[in-house]
């Protein structure tokens, strides 16, 4: 792998120093494949646009960092990646503590819509110039001007209470009836809340309110637990893809302390993170059929998907949430004998995936059900950002393993699957090549599985002040995790862009035009984890108080039998 | 009196038929589902503790009116003048009451109260739901019209109970074969089931005009549809399909009665193998049934 190749280098410096002009601060590079840039906020518009425009980096995430109490201000830093040169660029202004607001980039870079306006709810630096500034995460009766993940804000506050409000939502264009689906709806396994806009059967406009289910969990992360800790709290960030999130944190704090991971470890990880590709993809291929009414389907995948979850169970004792990753490695190596059977329920489930792929590949009417459906234009995906299988299927060839190789995947790469017609159809053929591909990668991967210690021995202490970011291709797409090391053996901000956090930005314009009945695939062809993307506080719906259960409370109320008093 | 006795009596045995069986058939085609999905599914009589458990529930209503209140009992009553009017083993019992024509026009009855239940149950999932209600049934109506014209133009008459009689007589032809898919095809959609339950599309709004109904109300129109699924695969097998006939009432009721039994199973298999379709894919697909039952009107007229 070629990191960053000198011409690319200059390139990038040549780049952001013209579009900064006199606003150029510094320039560093704190690992091989990331570029560093801090410049005045007067210039980061032109800076992101310039990255995007001409040298088409890719839009990854925007980092909002209270650093009063290390350098008296607050940090933007907004996060792309060159995917082809293996390069991340991090753009950085330093934001006033008396004036806390920057340019909006959203007008250059749609795609950080929610980026912008999560910073804007989480430490309250105003972005000047966004399209759509209303709350994204916050609760609406959360009061003005209190920010989460601001350094003086105790991470078990409870605001007052509020009056009762109504979500900021978008009026129906005239003409057009709103028919509300969501928060509670059937083919949303979590709550959501999709305005449609419909004339008849037709979708005309489409306005959303998510993040209902905030858990506390980046603010847990730099105030309570310590390094060591977060690999169980990144690992529930997800029901389907934890050993991605768990993995993907790891990785962040290892490449930010400068930890060699041994290479078995990096195999096992490999593995376990495409059994997760597996098993999820099957579930959704199944959940796919289900909200087309297609419930053969779901029975039949899900029935396929469970001997993969007992392999789970047989390695790590647990179906799902495995609990092995650890900074530096693993904590539980493969059972010896595991190699027969997991070659064994590979065999099985590779048989059956081809057949269900093939039926699925031939049947007609699945195919008139969801052909031209939810169309998302490969120049939609690039502005919009969307990753994995979505991107994938619009024929933008991104994907984390082959852009940014981690754990194994320098030695087995992933062939990578695309089609061009970006509609729920591509989606689906994508999603089920992928299926097939998985399996493969797991058998080459565990031919190839060396020798040798699980974990780094971590001796010194994790030096404060070093961003380290990471990302893995989750079965959704591109998961990101931006580690800051702070004291206290914790980080200082930890960031985590689950991959459905980019792909529900391109839901309103894939439904527009549509019918009714082509919303709910439409969305289910996202493959939407809304736990994922959800990650802030925990609210109580009957008074509006804000908790968040402590180790005691939560280890108390788990062995308690009754259960009464619950966390409800 | 005598006469009266007999038709009183036929009259409960086809209600009979409709209110007490459809249950078990319903709990039969969720078996077959449960085999093809790989589970083992609920026991037959599961559609039984169903009903008697909503019907034990508490009556709740979005919207106030008399009329709204009654629409599903009205809708089961619909349904169970349809048995009466349909030939289920014997002769319909109320033959002389009325014909085809009468036929269609209640077995369209059940159709517009589910459909005016759910335009005024208030809610936009309901209205979403009766509006494709609507044009399902606009789009289905004339393949059932046109498929049982097919008969009557056989028959050289409007009475159900002439067409049996010619079908018996006469055996089986091209034109009544072509007439019998095309009725076949409408009944799949007319038993609300996949590809065509387009109109109730639970994960798309959540049950249609049905979404408001609950306890008793959700009960009766459970059971309307369960029927009417029912009694028009006896139409079915009744005009299209009447051999053998043995003339002896038991013995033709359970020859009708197994051969319901396959249609509908068929109609199951057909369910579990499709995904649901979209409203304009359903029309379009009927129109072209429709056309395509008009061939069979052509044989019927050259004599085949």
């Amino acid at each position: 792998m070629t990191t960053g190749n000198e011409r690319t280098l200059a390139a990038v410096h040549e780049l952001v120093a013209a579009r900064s002009k006199g606003a150029f601060v510094s320039a560093t590079q704190p690992h091989a494949d990331t570029l560093h840039f801090v410049v005045d906020r007067s210039a980061i518009r032109s800076v992101a646009d310039g990255l995007v425009q001409q040298l088409g980096a890719r839009f990854l995430i925007s980092v909002g960092t209270d650093r009063r109490p290390l350098s008296g201000d607050f940090g933007i830093a907004h996060f792309f990646s060159l995917d082809g040169e293996h390069l991340y660029l991090v753009v950085e202004s330093p934001i006033p503590e008396d004036d806390l607001r920057i340019d909006s980039i959203t007008p250059v870079v749609p795609g950080a819509d929610w980026a912008e306006r999560e910073f804007q709810d989480a430490v309250g630096v105003r972005a000047e110039g966004h399209p759509d500034p209303r709350r994204l995460l916050l609760p609406d009766d959360w009061p003005e001007g209190l920010h989460p993940l601001r350094r003086d804000f105790p991470y078990n506050f409870r605001p007052p209470l509020a009056e009762k409000r109504q979500p900021e939502m978008r009026e129906a264009p005239t003409g057009a009836t709103v028919l509300p689906m969501g928060p509670f709806f059937p083919v949303l396994e979590e709550p959501a809340y999709w305005r449609l806009f419909v004339e008849g059967e037709t979708i005309v406009g489409c306005d959303t309110r998510l993040f209902y289910n905030h858990r506390g969990i980046e603010k847990l992360g730099d105030s309570v637990l310590t390094y060591n800790e977060i690999p169980s709290l990144a690992e529930r960030i997800c029901g389907i893809c934890g050993f991605i999130h768990s993995t993907c944190y790891c990785q962040a704090v290892e490449k930010a302390a400068g930890i060699e991971v041994p290479r078995r470890a990096r195999y096992i990880r490999t593995i376990m993170l495409e059994l997760e590709r597996i098993h999820s993809h099957l579930l959704w291929l199944g959940i796919a059929g289900h909200i087309i009414g297609f419930e053969t389907v779901l029975m039949q995948t899900w029935r396929i998907r469970e001997p993969i979850m007992w392999l789970c169970e047989a390695i790590s004792g647990n179906r799902k949430t495995y609990g092995m990753n650890t900074v530096g490695g693993l904590r539980r190596d493969l059972p010896n004998d595991v190699g027969p059977e997991l070659l064994k329920t590979l065999a099985g489930v590779e048989k059956e995936s081809i057949a269900v792929r093939d039926a699925i590949i031939g049947d007609s009417v699945l195919r008139a059900r969801t052909e031209a459906v939810g169309k998302i234009t490969k120049e939609s995906a690039r502005s919009v950002c969307i990753v994995g299988p979505p991107a994938r299927a619009s024929g933008v060839a991104i994907d984390a393993r082959i852009d940014h190789p981690y754990a194994a995947y320098d030695e087995v790469p992933p062939r990578v699957v695309t089609q061009d017609a970006g509609d729920t159809w591509a989606r689906v053929v994508v999603r089920v090549g992928e299926l097939v591909e998985s399996i493969r990668l797991v058998r080459e991967a565990l031919a190839a599985l060396p020798e040798g210690p699980i974990c780094a021995e971590i001796k010194n202490d994790i030096p404060p002040g070093r961003i380290g970011i990471s990302v893995v291709e989750a079965p959704r797409g591109e998961a990101i995790h931006v580690v800051m090391t702070g004291g206290d053996n914790r980080p200082y901000r930890w960031r985590v862009r689950a991959p459905t956090y980019a792909n529900l930005q391109a839901m309103p314009a894939a439904v527009v035009g549509g019918t009714i009945a082509d919303v709910p695939i439409t969305l289910g062809s996202l493959d939407p984890c809304f736990s994922c993307t959800e990650r802030l506080e925990t609210v109580d719906r009957r008074t509006g108080a804000v908790r968040v259960y402590g180790h005691a409370e939560l280890l108390e109320m788990s062995r308690s039998r009754d259960v009464r008093g619950g966390a409800r | 009196m005598t006469h009266w006795m007999s038709v009183l009596l036929s009259c409960a045995l086809n209600v009979g038929i409709a209110l007490l069986l459809s249950p078990l058939v319903e709990g039969i085609l969720r078996k077959i589902r449960a085999a093809i999905h790989s589970r083992i599914g609920p026991p037959v009589t599961q559609p039984y503790w169903d009903l008697l458990k909503l019907l034990g529930k508490e009556e709740l209503r979005s919207t106030g009116g008399a009329v709204y209140a009654s629409l599903p009992a009205l809708t089961l009553a619909s349904v169970l003048l349809l048995a009466t009017l349909a030939p289920m083993g014997g002769a319909a019992p109320l033959s002389f009451a009325g014909d085809m024509i009468v036929v269609l026009y209640v077995a369209a009855m059940g159709a517009v109260l589910i459909i005016l239940c759910g335009f005024s149950s208030g809610s936009p999932y309901a209205y979403v739901g009766s509006s494709r209600e609507m044009m399902m049934a606009l789009s289905v109506e004339p393949t059932l019209a046109i498929a049982l014209s097919v008969g009557a133009f056989k028959a050289k008459s409007l009475a159900l109970g002439s067409m049996t009689a010619f079908q018996v007589e006469n055996g089986p032809s091209i034109s009544m074969a072509i007439a019998g898919i095309a009725f076949f095809v409408a009944l799949q959609a007319q038993a609300g089931k996949l590809p065509f339950d387009i109109a109730e599309a639970d994960q798309e709004i959540m049950g249609g005009p049905l979404v408001e109904q609950s306890g008793p109300r959700l009960a009766l129109l459970r059971w309307a549809i369960w029927a009417r699924q029912l009694v028009l695969a006896f139409l079915l097998v009744e005009v299209f399909l009447p051999w053998p006939r043995f003339g002896v009432l038991p013995f033709d009721l359970l020859a009708s009665a197994v051969k319901v039994l396959v249609v509908l199973v068929i109609v199951a298999l057909v369910d579990v193998v499709n995904p649901r379709v979209r409203i304009d894919q359903a029309m379009g697909f009927f129109m072209r049934v429709a056309i395509s039952s008009l061939a069979a009107l052509a044989f019927a007229v050259i004599g085949k």
